[in-house]
């Protein structure tokens, strides 16, 4: 396996480990997530279908309604929240769903470098991003 | 000792950020108010940081947005729940935006559990001590000061005080003017810097604007083009609270931009000009009328919510008529305004028009009652309807809205 490290900003803080999911469209969490399963129902996403559940959460930034940030708290009290949000610019949407769901979260990191599927370790508060490639088969 | 541990742990962390808290805020911040009060601050600390605030300030008053459930759904009502249990109090007057239906009229024709979940909402609110004000024009309630300090949600709302009653706030969105009531206080950025409050475009109205509708018209252009600059517009100096309210609701509509200057003492040399022609309005008006026929199902008045100035003339104007068969006509304001005019209500009721409050029609359940096409005078409206509404729209003054919905 291979490993690249990626510097950011950290905005919540906490650490964990888990699989990438990587998009390259913003997010709207209202109307584009369904706050029960955690899965992505905007149609024309390039996620739709997909289920943010437990994953790094990888996206350019959030969009939208500001009411999205009270969905990421449904998503976490139900267990179906992401293990962690990493995005390229911080938007307040996305910001302040990260701090009541309190999931660790940093921005300004390049996610072009992350592929979905690779093995991601956050650190919130370093804003510290360890990737391990997924092997290619 | 673990209170070493954790102020050692403080000062490190507060010594990579440049907001600086005061020692209690930093004692908010760590927990020792509760939870409620801890993740509120760590809205305001982290937005703060965000937009590169050097500290928090004292605020006179929030407003918050998100309060409907047909716009919020399920997802925060754990939410302000937990923040209610919580013992979150709100530290400053905190008003609330309107809900998605009048309860006196539209409730009775809506299903018990929207009902219900919309009564739960509003009940952590009022847990929390907001006032269930349910209107969009909370300086109705209470006028804030010029020149204090505000954290408001609502952007029509945003827009008039800052342009109209020289108060300071930004464009807060649900939580963050939420988090800013509970506390008392928001981060010192954006519209609170005296410097970000110049105007940096200056605009020209070629041809005196006539009505509301056309004020209305201007923001839905000017807010287009403008992006995030603040225009100083020449012209403005006799309009009416009532009709800048409409030009300040349309410019929040289309752009970013939240103060809008009408005096000609901040006019700055050597900035950029841009001038609108009638044709600009006319044709912005024509864009937001896409009805095909002039048959409204609703003739609507009241988005921004009626000021007492425009429920009197409204009386004044259907006094004695009867509106037309098949022809809802709503106008819509706020509680507060609806009992201090209460003669001019019965006036405007007895027609056959209903005078609705708490509500907002452009979140409302009108495709529900067979609502299809919908007529305003206001272009915040006109231009959400096709959207939220699904409905067809015919933009036009107010005068125009009453003929059509009136026999006679």
């Amino acid at each position: 396996m291979t490993g690249l490290t990626l510097k950011g900003r950290g905005i919540v803080e906490g650490h964990c480990k888990a699989e990438a999911l990587v998009s390259s469209k913003p997010i709207s969490f209202l109307g584009g997530v369904d706050p029960a399963d955690g899965k992505i129902i905007e149609k024309n996403h390039d996620l739709y279908g997909e289920c943010i559940k437990d994953k790094i959460l990888c996206f350019p930034h959030g969009h939208g309604s500001t009411v999205g940030s009270y969905v990421l708290y449904s998503l976490a009290k139900r267990n179906s929240a992401p293990k962690a949000i990493l995005n390229q610019t911080a938007d307040p949407v996305v910001v302040v769903g990260a701090i009541i769901a309190n999931i660790p979260m940093v921005t300004q990191v390049d996610i072009d470098q992350i592929n979905t599927g690779d093995l991601v370790e956050v650190d919130g508060s370093s804003g510290c991003v360890r990737v391990s490639k997924k092997e290619k088969s | 000792m673990a209170p070493a541990v954790v102020s050692g742990f403080r000062k490190k962390r507060r010594a990579e950020k440049k907001l600086h808290l005061t020692r209690e805020e930093e004692q908010i911040y760590d927990g020792e108010f509760g939870w409620a009060n801890q993740v509120c601050m760590k809205i305001l600390v982290r937005l703060g940081e965000l937009f590169n605030a050097t500290r928090l300030i004292p605020i006179s008053s929030a407003h918050i947005s998100g309060v409907s459930y047909k716009t919020l759904g399920d997802a925060p009502i754990e939410f302000l729940k937990n923040m209610a249990d919580a013992d979150g109090k709100a530290k400053v007057k905190a008003t609330l935006n309107p809900q998605s239906f009048s309860p006196e009229y539209l409730g009775k024709k809506l299903p018990k559990n929207i009902r219900e979940k919309q009564f739960t909402i509003l009940e952590q609110f009022e847990r929390m001590g907001f006032t269930c004000s349910l209107t969009c024009t909370p300086y109705y309630l209470h006028r804030p000061e010029a020149g204090s300090h505000l954290a408001w949600a609502e952007s029509s709302a945003v827009v008039y005080a800052n342009s109209v009653l020289g108060a300071w706030t930004n464009r807060e969105g649900g939580p963050s003017a939420l988090a800013a009531a509970i506390i008392g206080k928001t981060p010192d950025y954006g519209m609170h810097m005296a410097g970000n409050r110049e105007p940096t475009i200056l605009v020209n109205v070629e041809k005196p604007l006539q009505n509301e509708t056309e004020f209305g018209a201007l923001g839905i252009h000017l807010g287009k083009i403008l992006g995030n600059k603040i225009p100083l517009i020449n012209g403005l100096k006799n309009a009416s609270e009532d009709s800048l309210k409409q030009l300040g609701a349309a410019l929040a509509t289309t752009g970013m931009t939240n103060m809008f200057r009408r005096d000609a003492s901040s006019e700055k040399r050597g900035i950029e000009k841009v001038s609108v022609e009638a044709e600009d309005i006319k044709r912005t008006i024509e864009g937001l009328s896409t009805a095909a026929r002039h048959e409204p199902d609703l003739v609507f008045i009241g988005c921004p919510h009626c000021s007492l100035d425009e429920i009197r003339h409204i009386a004044g104007h259907v006094e004695g008529k009867k509106v037309k068969q098949r022809t809802e006509c709503w106008v819509c304001t706020s509680r507060h305004n609806m009992e201090k005019a209460a003669d001019y209500v019965k006036t405007i009721e007895r027609t056959g028009a209903h005078v609705l409050a708490d509500m907002c029609t452009i979140v409302s359940w009108t495709e529900t009652l067979g609502i299809r096409t919908i007529m305003t005078n206001s272009a915040k409206t006109a231009y959400y309807a096709p959207t939220l509404n699904k409905a067809a729209t015919i933009l036009a003054p107010r005068e125009e809205c009453l003929k059509t919905a009136f026999k006679g």
